[in-house]
């Protein structure tokens, strides 16, 4: 079990590469060296051929970059209603013609939900959206009305073909996934929190409701990737404790930390860099609560997933080795060293046949580290959760 | 003539300003003058009569008024008196269901009460008595004042006819009385037929498809654009909020949000089944069909004034979640909610939000809204004592038929109000059955009332 760099992160790079430089240009670079040469030599993959070598990355300068999430941007474009309506009309249609098929191949979105991802993709574009207004507009007979739009329409439309097309997840295209009551900001590299992750905050929330001590403790979260669980759970910890958030990507780190700032959590949640529990080192024995989404989808499994999880999304984040389970195993085994005495664990799984694997794995190769450990259901009725105590 | 001093109540805040405390004075020595000062006139030939009448003397309204007092040809006359007649017949109909003695009784009630020794031992329920009571008086007095108007206009024709001269400045004033008269009765109307707890709300109206296939898809269709047809009329702010679309054609279901200050006061009777007949363009033979759909209306409420706990185990919550193995394996964005309030099996969706928490609160917000509004309804002090039963039966009520063939009609069961210009009706033309209904519902209780005493 290797907890470091394994094969499938390096391969998982070249679907990212192009996005290093990035649009969270404010943060400084992370500190690791490791992760400063990973990124100087990537840079160089991509320019050596067009130019002379980059400046370092990070900065302003390095193309290209990304741009910020559709949301954040300020509504700078003008367009017509007529010819979003023309734009909004090829989409659906676009979307239509998908029917079942994405479904059928993949159990991909059918036309249904492409709809509703198009209507989220107006709300995101349209500055005070109001959809009732474009068709005021056409009943009006009066195409012209302006509307001021955060993406000019050719943009919508590469959007859109780059959705249906290359199935490029609806989230990396808008730049945000809607998690909990938050908006956090996704890229490519990052890991598109998932509805069922959610419930890990609930689990917490249910814990802390009953032993203030663990709400006023450090709380980690490892391989944090967009910042989700940590900040679901410094939002829920309230004035009381604190949140350590980490992961191995540099992409992730980035993306994390402006999710953080942006709910401006910095003095709650630190955001770490480094593999599972390496950047843990200090507070061996303190910590009150770990939680972790880690990767856990056998390496099997990745060739056959919906195009927009297998495509596009970070392989580092998804794939957990031979049986899915190589992460999950090392964060077993080296929780009960982080974990304080009552502390507490929970850690999502592939489902059923994990969550037995790992209550059993606890129990009988790990006797007396941990107690009270269990299995919790996602809202499909899926066993998705082990959650525990440690012993003491 | 104490008549005369009750003209003030009616009278706008800047007329009676400029009006010196008004004498007795024999009715035949009114003079045009002063009435046409007293009387808020609205229409722009008054007004400017009116204006002129305000900074200027006597002498000039004399000049205007010769001027225009051919105005008043015998038709005039004939058609106010018929309005006076109208408004008459109105006046004793609204004091007669309003129950004025009934008002009488509580208002004797209620000042025992306010006079008790102990009354202010309990503030807030001694401000609650206080309220009650001038609300009461309030509405005795305005009652009355309805009376005292619609006599004076009568006293006025009256007059004209048996004096047989036409006194221009008379026959406007009692225009003018007929004409606020008529607005204050609709102002009446108004808020004792939506006197409801969450009438003043917005709404959610739900649409879903009944039985009937694609045909009762296309007609669940068909009444969400009525209805957002209808709130754009009403100047509403209407929201689709959610759709789900049919196979073939129209819509499994849809939500629609109405804000603005009465719109639940207004469609909460929309509430129930909607029956169609046509000939249904999606049989293939182009037989006579009839189709379903079901309209559900909850009050739109502030999360605030939502102040219910419902136990957690009385809640059912299921999430829909498209297949495969969930997690990191599928990106699909939908995350619907589905709560059951299981000791009445009320059910509510939410699945327009982005996230599943936001769809949960949303749901259980809905939730709320709904169990208040049948708790309401069904005269329950507390969500505990809904009758879950009645539920279903009074919820799914057929309330209306709209018949496009063999003829058009469209037919309300419940007040039998109906019209065959179906178009119009589909245009969101609903005014009248909303209007028929309220005042039907409001007889309803009066009578339910009356029994019950």
């Amino acid at each position: 079990m290797k907890p470091t760099v394994r094969p499938s992160f390096v391969r998982a790079w070249p679907c990212i590469a192009s996005d290093f430089s990035t649009f969270f240009l404010r943060l400084p670079p992370p500190p690791l060296a490791h992760a400063r040469n990973i990124a100087q030599i990537r840079h160089r993959r991509i320019h050596s051929s067009l130019s002379p070598p980059p400046p370092p990355p990070l900065l302003a300068s390095s193309p290209p970059s990304v741009p910020p999430p559709l949301f954040l941007r300020p509504p700078k474009y003008t367009t017509t209603v007529a010819d979003l309506l023309e734009w909004h009309s090829w989409a659906k249609s676009l979307a239509a013609s998908v029917g079942s098929s994405f479904e059928d191949s993949d159990n991909g979105p059918d036309s249904r939900l492409l709809c509703r991802e198009l209507n989220w993709l107006m709300e995101d574009v349209l500055d005070g959206f109001d959809p009732s207004l474009m068709h005021k507009a056409v009943a009006r007979d009066d195409p012209d009305v302006i509307v001021s739009s955060r993406a000019d329409v050719q943009e919508l439309y590469r959007l859109w073909k780059q959705r249906i097309e290359e199935r490029r997840p609806f989230q990396y295209i808008v730049g945000c996934e809607h998690w909990r009551d938050l908006i956090l900001c996704v890229r490519e590299g990052v890991l598109i929190p998932r509805p069922e992750t959610e419930i890990i905050v609930d689990l917490v929330g249910d814990v802390i409701s009953k032993d203030q001590g663990l709400r006023e403790g450090l709380w980690a979260d490892l391989g944090t990737g967009s910042g989700a669980i940590a900040i679901g759970i410094a939002k829920i910890l309230g004035d009381y404790g604190s949140v350590i958030a980490t992961d191995l990507s540099p992409v992730a780190i980035q993306v994390a930390s402006f999710n953080v700032e942006r709910y401006s959590l910095q003095e709650k949640i630190e955001v770490r860099e480094g593999s599972w529990l390496d950047p843990l080192k200090g507070v061996e024995g303190k910590v009150a609560g770990l939680v972790s989404n880690p990767p856990y989808i056998p390496s099997d499994d990745i060739g056959g997933l919906q195009a927009e999880v297998g495509r596009h999304e970070p392989r580092l984040a998804l794939d957990g080795g031979a049986e899915g389970m190589d992460d999950l195993l090392h964060l077993c085994n080296g929780a009960a060293s982080m974990l304080k005495p009552g502390s507490f664990f929970a850690f999502e799984t592939n489902g059923e046949k994990q969550c037995k694997f790992l209550v059993d794995y606890m129990q009988n190769q790990l006797p007396g580290s941990f107690c009270n450990v269990n299995t919790a259901s996602d809202f499909a009725g899926t066993q998705r959760f082990v959650t525990g105590f440690r012993n003491g | 003539m104490e008549g005369l001093s009750l003209f003030r109540p009616f009278c706008c805040s800047n007329a009676s300003s400029v009006v010196s405390p008004p004498r007795a004075r024999p009715f035949l020595h009114l003079h045009p003058s002063r009435l046409l000062r007293q009387l808020p006139v609205p229409s722009s030939r008054f007004r400017s009569v009116g204006s002129v009448v305000c900074s200027t003397s006597n002498d000039q309204l004399s000049q205007s008024v010769e001027a225009d007092s051919s105005d008043w040809a015998m038709q005039d006359f004939y058609s106010l008196r018929r309005e006076v007649e109208a408004a008459s017949a109105r006046v004793e109909d609204i004091r007669a269901s309003a129950g004025l003695q009934q008002l009488e009784r509580e208002l004797a009630e209620l000042e025992v009460k306010a006079s008790g020794a102990s009354f202010w031992d309990d503030r807030a329920q001694a401000q609650q008595t206080l309220l009650a009571l001038t609300d009461v008086k309030d509405k005795i007095r305005l009652l009355s004042d309805f009376k005292t108007q619609v006599e004076e206009a009568e006293t006025i024709v009256m007059l004209t006819e048996e004096m047989d001269s036409k006194d221009r400045g008379l026959l406007e004033e009692a225009a003018g009385i007929i004409k606020e008269l008529n607005k204050a009765l609709d102002r009446f109307e108004l808020t004792e037929l939506l006197s409801g707890p969450y009438d003043k709300e917005g709404a959610v109206v739900s649409i879903t498809a009944g039985a009937g296939g694609t045909d009762a898809q296309d007609w669940a269709d068909m009444l969400l654009r009525m209805y957002v047809r209808w709130g754009e009329k009403q100047r509403y702010k209407t929201r689709v909020v959610e759709k789900s679309m049919g196979e073939e054609a129209g819509i499994k279901s849809a939500t629609l949000e109405v804000e603005g200050r009465y719109a639940y006061g207004y469609i909460s009777g929309e509430k129930g089944t909607h029956r169609i007949v046509r000939q249904s363009p999606f049989n293939a033979k182009g037989l006579r069909q009839t189709s379903f759909s079901g309209v559900e209306v909850m009050p739109l409420l502030p999360e605030e004034s939502l102040n219910v706990e419902i136990p957690e185990e009385d809640l059912e919550i299921s999430f829909s979640r498209a297949g495969g193995k969930g997690g990191q394996n599928v990106n699909k964005v939908e995350t619907a909610v589905r709560i059951t309030h299981i000791p009445t099996r009320v059910t509510v969706r939410c699945t327009e939000e982005r996230s599943q928490l936001s769809n949960k609160i949303k749901a259980l917000s809905r939730l709320k809204a709904k169990l208040l509004v049948i708790a309401e309804e069904q005269r329950a002090s507390e969500i505990k004592q809904i009758r879950g039963d009645a539920v279903k039966a009074e919820w799914g009520q057929q309330i209306r038929n709209y018949v496009f063939h063999p003829y058009k009609l469209v037919k309300d069961v419940r007040t039998g109000y109906e019209t065959s210009d179906i178009s119009s009706v589909m245009d969101g033309e609903l005014d009248p059955f909303i209007k028929t209904y309220l005042k039907y519902k409001y007889s309803m209780a009066q009578s339910a009332n009356e029994a019950g005493q």
